[in-house]
């Protein structure tokens, strides 16, 4: 496999991510999602070929996952972030069965066997048990979304927080604040509230050890340290959370391009163009 | 009910009947009783109140174990979140009856442990000799809860039994098909007993049964005439209460204790009358509960009601008797007959009543017979999120009557039955608020 | 009599998008509509009395509006899509509506249904959950009541002889429809799951012999096919109703075929026939009451858990050999009682009968269906071998 390269894009609803991997990781990129995917993506790209020092058209196989993973038209396969999740933490943490993945809009339950997934749940209907959840309580406390994590473990006298519905549950914290609860007790209860939809989500796939953290939650102390109370032992993070569904999805053009050349098949590839996406493409 | 909350929430609800007051501890003992009774090996059966196998329940001496009181009691305490999520686990569906995934939730988690989940809501519920379902039109999870629940306990049998009522339809009149509709619940009843015998070894005692069904019969007679003393002004005993008095009616019918406790509300009630008490000094407006099944872990809202001066004197839910010699019964030997027969009237008293107002049924009749009797000024019904047999039909309930009877001034308040997450405490005070300016501004037209 | 629409799949298509367009004509031409909801309901009974029996149906490209000032929103999303279309005057051209008693959802709002919609005839027929003698004999008494009371209702009794007629169109059209699944079971199928879906709702919105020659009509168009491109996995539907071709084509555009099912309008309903008695009325209520294998009919458990749940769920194992079926999507509604308790019994059984299982919940919208798209890809990809 010498002189292969092999890129997975990860457009998130909130977080876009790039890698370009040969034996290791060659180059990263991580930026804010905006609404216009296609853009996003070619630019994303461009960074990271240039961090890389390639030229396009020596990315061996692309792969896109994520929420927005139709919207890259360069990529030569389209693969669930779930898949991807699951073959990047094969690769960073391979003694792991469980993998939580907390994003900004959606969450997931991953199951593994023998480095592939096996089952799975996901959230992409209700913010609560997502990244958003704390983004509008932050909104609400007049809080920092990066300083939530580390005020929640200053906590001494937690607040319970009853209301499961985002919106409830922001209001429920500015009344708790104006009857002269601490900030940083709410803040613990509030990372308990989302610990607790996430875990509530995670057990149906009947949870087994090692559990992995992936995503934007991952990178929240006081998150981590709300979900591990839940699940009662420590979880195991990959060194950048973020980038594990790119990584995944990388790994997977890999695995794709190597089985191909083992049945001497051809593979169908992209043109490799980073032009600008019109409407009608 | 009269209840200790968690440490952080000292809220006990105030009664206004001493009755009513007893209850709690009522309950309490119930509970230690049936895990008493499971270690003496006495057989335990899973039962849905009012499905109409008390009598027979009790007079086979076989212990009911409430299941939807015992979920009422985890939402009370406040308790009832970690149960919920451990059935949501299993993959069952959040938007189901919350009483059935709390109770799944619960028993899935004894059975995996061998024992109680770790400290359980006063004490736990034993695992059952048998789980008794009905499949009559008051509810789904009344056939599909136990059934759900055998995945966990495949040995612990299962029955379910119809017990239906004729529909209020044009086309044709209850009385050209109620013999069909007896025969039926006679022989599922019938099937009870065979089930009970079968897997309990106790055997059915006839007299004794004749006997567990004329308490019930006077029971029945000595609630209506309590709660009719309720139209009294002022009101001295609201639905608040009621929602506690109905313990007794529900899980004592057929006992001594039962018809006693009634005998003692009916006393005190005229007590207070006589002495022109009543639940608070300055009663401004008399409410009707039209239906659905209240907040568990929110009864207090009825003292919140009563600080603003609102009473409610009269309710629909778990008011689940009639005199029963209005019901116009014949007279049979059988007490499987008998219990037939008051179930289906009971169920057709206010069908030709409805017949008389076009456009009315059955239930809106209920609600212009309370609203006359009791001197009603406003309609309260509380939609339960997750109860899709109380609630659906109570909007419409609402509509019909202002439509056929008069534009009553109404609140539809919106939360669960046991499901704390759906409750917003500053909505609801909210829209009563608003309501009571309702209430006020058609009382100074 | 108005003419019916040549056959095959433009015929189908037609009935299905124009949904009730027959009907109307029907109407037009002198006959009497009685819609329906449930496949509990015995049109067996409604055709022998001269009516034509109409499947009220959904729509998930319709946001539920009018529906929510008389019905409550904790009720099953397809009863009330079906609720609000038929207030939004779709339907305007029926005569009367008759409910079963299949669950809370369509038995507790029977009520909404007759006082808002006021046809000239309704009825609730009040189907018992069991399955024992005493409630087959219930249910045989009900039936006759049903009987008479839509007997005065066209002013003609209804004679055993009209309802052995019925009887016999009822079984030759599920009859053809089992013909129709054979064709599923070839790799890959002659005939996608989407394009079979969409025959049999607009099959269930025509008089029962038109429905069967289309059905005939589609048969032979397809064996004519060439053979279809492969794809990733054959794959089971298993829920309760699906009237709308949305979920089917979401599958089947993520490279999966979808080579059965037990949903209705689909082999729940077809795959049963009404055995030939004597007393006509026997044989209706054994098929409705014993042999639609349905979450609202609660069996007895005879014999060990395994063995019931083979009783209960049986069906689905056979139709996993037969059919070669690579994985089970579970499709159930949100607030649906008779299916939701059922998850983990039916899970724990499929996954045991050697199939993965893909649980969704959902809300009959297409706005709600399209997030399911990356749970089905990502099963695609789990199971793919």
């Amino acid at each position: 496999m010498k002189g292969q390269y092999f890129a997975g894009v990860d457009i998130g609803s909130t977080m876009t991510k790039v890698v370009i991997m040969d034996e290791a990781t060659l180059a990263s990129v991580i930026g804010p999602t905006g609404p216009e995917h296609r853009k996003l993506a070619n630019r994303v790209m461009e960074e990271a070929l240039g961090r890389a020092k390639l030229a396009f058209d020596e990315i061996t196989y692309v792969v896109a996952t994520g929420y927005g993973r139709i919207n890259v038209p360069f990529a030569d396969r389209q693969i669930t972030e779930i898949s991807c999740h699951a073959r990047g933490i094969a690769h960073l943490l391979p003694e792991v069965r469980t993998v939580i993945d907390i994003g900004g809009q959606d969450s997931k339950g991953i199951k593994l066997r023998d480095g592939r997934a096996v089952d799975f749940v996901m959230n992409d209907k209700c913010a609560a048990g997502t990244g958003r959840f704390l983004e509008v309580a932050a909104e609400s406390l007049g809080v920092s979304l990066e300083e939530m994590g580390r005020l929640s473990l200053e906590a001494e006298n937690r607040v319970e927080i009853s209301s499961t519905c985002t919106v409830f549950a922001a209001q429920e914290v500015v009344a708790k604040l104006s009857e002269g609860a601490a900030l940083a007790d709410i803040i613990a209860g509030l990372h308990e509230a989302i610990a607790t939809r996430i875990y509530g989500m995670v057990r149906r796939l009947k949870i087994e050890r090692e559990v992995a953290l992936t995503g934007g939650g991952a990178k929240n102390i006081g998150l981590v340290k709300a979900l591990e109370a839940r699940l009662g032992f420590p979880a195991l993070l990959p060194p950048e959370p973020l980038l594990t569904g790119a990584i995944g999805a990388a790994l997977l053009g890999r695995d794709i391009v190597k089985e191909a050349e083992e049945k001497g098949e051809k593979l169908k590839i992209s043109p490799r163009r980073l032009t600008e996406a019109t409407l009608f493409t | 009910m009269t209840e200790e909350k968690k440490p952080e929430e000292k809220k006990k609800r105030k009664t206004a009947t001493e009755a009513a007051g007893k209850i709690g501890p009522m309950v309490k003992a119930a509970l230690a009783e049936n895990l008493r009774a499971k270690e003496e090996g006495k057989p335990i059966a899973y039962s849905f109140i009012y499905s109409g196998y008390d009598e027979i329940i009790r007079a086979m001496d076989i212990v009911p174990a409430w299941t939807e009181n015992y979920a009422g009691i985890c939402g009370v305490k406040r308790d009832a979140q970690r149960f919920l999520e451990r059935a949501e686990g299993e993959n069952f569906s959040r938007s189901l009856c919350t009483y059935a995934l709390c109770g799944l939730g619960f028993d899935s988690w004894r059975e995996e442990l061998g024992e109680m989940p770790p400290d359980p809501p006063w004490g736990g519920q034993a695992r059952p000799t048998v789980m008794l379902g009905s499949g009559q039109v008051i509810c789904d999870p009344r056939y599909k809860w136990y059934q759900a629940a055998q995945h966990y306990m495949p040995d612990v049998p299962v029955y379910v039994g119809g017990l239906p009522y004729p529909p209020y339809e044009e086309d044709y009149d209850y009385r050209e098909v109620q013999d069909y509709y007896v025969k039926y619940i006679v022989e599922e009843l019938r099937g009870l007993v065979e089930f009970l015998e079968k897997h309990t070894n106790r055997k059915m005692d006839w007299e004794r049964l004749s006997q567990v069904v004329d308490i019930s019969d006077r029971t029945w007679n000595m609630i209506s005439e309590a709660y009719d003393l309720r139209k009294a002004v002022p009101c001295p005993m609201g639905t608040g209460d009621a929602m506690n008095t109905m313990v007794p009616m529900t899980f004592m019918m057929g006992t001594q204790e039962g018809l006693d406790f009634f005998k003692d509300l009916y006393d005190e009630l005229k007590r207070k009358i006589a002495n022109r008490e009543g639940i608070i000094p300055d009663e401004k407006y008399r409410l009707l509960w039209g239906g659905g099944l209240p907040s568990w872990f929110a009864l207090t809202d009825f003292n919140y009601f009563n600080s603003k001066g609102a009473v409610f004197p009269a309710e629909v839910t778990y008011r689940l008797v009639e005199p029963v010699y209005n019901l116009d019964l014949p007279r049979v030997s059988d007490p499987l007959e008998h219990l037939a027969w008051r179930w289906v009237r009971y169920w057709t008293y206010r069908h030709d009543r409805a017949r008389k107002r076009p456009g009315s049924t059955p239930d809106v009749e209920r609600l212009i017979e309370y609203i006359e009797d009791y001197k009603i000024d406003g309609v309260v019904m509380h939609e339960a999120f997750s109860c899709r047999s109380w609630h659906p039909g109570l909007i419409w309930q609402l509509n019909q009557l202002k439509r056929v009877y008069r534009d009553i001034p109404s609140l539809v308040l919106e939360s669960d039955i046991v499901d704390i997450s759906s409750y917003n405490e500053a909505d609801t005070r909210a829209r009563i608020d608003a309501f009571i300016d309702t209430l006020e501004a058609v009382k100074s037209r | 009599m108005p003419e019916e629409v040549a056959g095959g799949l433009a015929a189908a298509d037609k009935y299905y998008r124009d949904y009730g367009s027959r009907a109307r004509e029907l109407k037009k031409g002198g006959a009497k509509i009685i819609g329906y909801l449930c496949a509990f309901t015995p049109v067996e009974i409604i055709t022998a009395a001269g009516l034509v029996p109409f499947r009220i149906k959904g729509d998930v490209n319709e946001p539920i509006t009018k529906a929510d000032t008389e019905m409550e929103t904790i009720v099953c999303p397809l009863v009330r899509s079906c609720f609000d279309v038929s207030l939004k005057g779709k339907y305007e051209f029926l005569d009367g509506i008759v409910i079963p008693h299949a669950c809370d959802s369509i038995s507790r709002t029977y009520d909404v249904w007759k006082y808002t919609l006021n046809l000239p005839y309704s009825h609730f027929i009040d189907m018992p959950h069991g399955t024992g003698e005493p409630s087959l004999d219930f249910y045989k008494s009900l039936l006759g009541t049903f009987r008479t009371s839509l007997g005065k209702f066209t002013g003609r009794e209804i004679s055993d002889q009209d309802l052995k007629e019925a009887v016999g169109l009822y079984n030759q059209n599920r009859a053809k429809v089992r013909e129709l699944y054979q064709l599923r079971k070839a790799s890959p199928p002659l005939i996608s799951g989407a394009e079979v879906t969409k025959l049999l709702v607009a099959a269930v919105s025509l008089p029962v012999a038109e429905a069967t020659r289309l059905i005939d009509s589609v048969i032979k168009e397809v064996k004519q096919r060439q053979a279809a491109p492969a794809k990733t996995a054959r794959i089971m539907v298993v829920g309760a109703e699906v009237d709308d071709i949305a979920f089917l084509d979401l599958i089947e555009d993520s490279g999966a075929w979808v080579v059965a099912d037990d949903l209705c309008p689909g082999a729940r309903e077809f795959f049963a026939d009404v055995a030939v008695t004597a007393n006509p009325v026997d044989g209706i209520a054994e098929r409705y009451l014993r042999k639609i294998k349905c979450g609202r009919t609660f069996r007895e458990k005879e014999g060990s858990y395994d063995d019931y749940l083979e009783e209960r769920f049986g069906h689905i194992g056979r139709f996993i050999k037969e059919f070669k079926v690579d994985g089970v999507v579970l499709y159930i509604y949100k607030y649906c009682d008779p299916y939701g308790f059922d998850v983990p019994a039916m899970k724990s059984y499929i996954e045991s009968a050697g199939a993965p299982v893909l649980y969704l919940e959902d809300e009959y919208s297409m706005s709600t269906i399209g997030r399911l798209r990356t749970r089905i890809q990502a099963f695609l990809e789990l199971i793919a071998k």
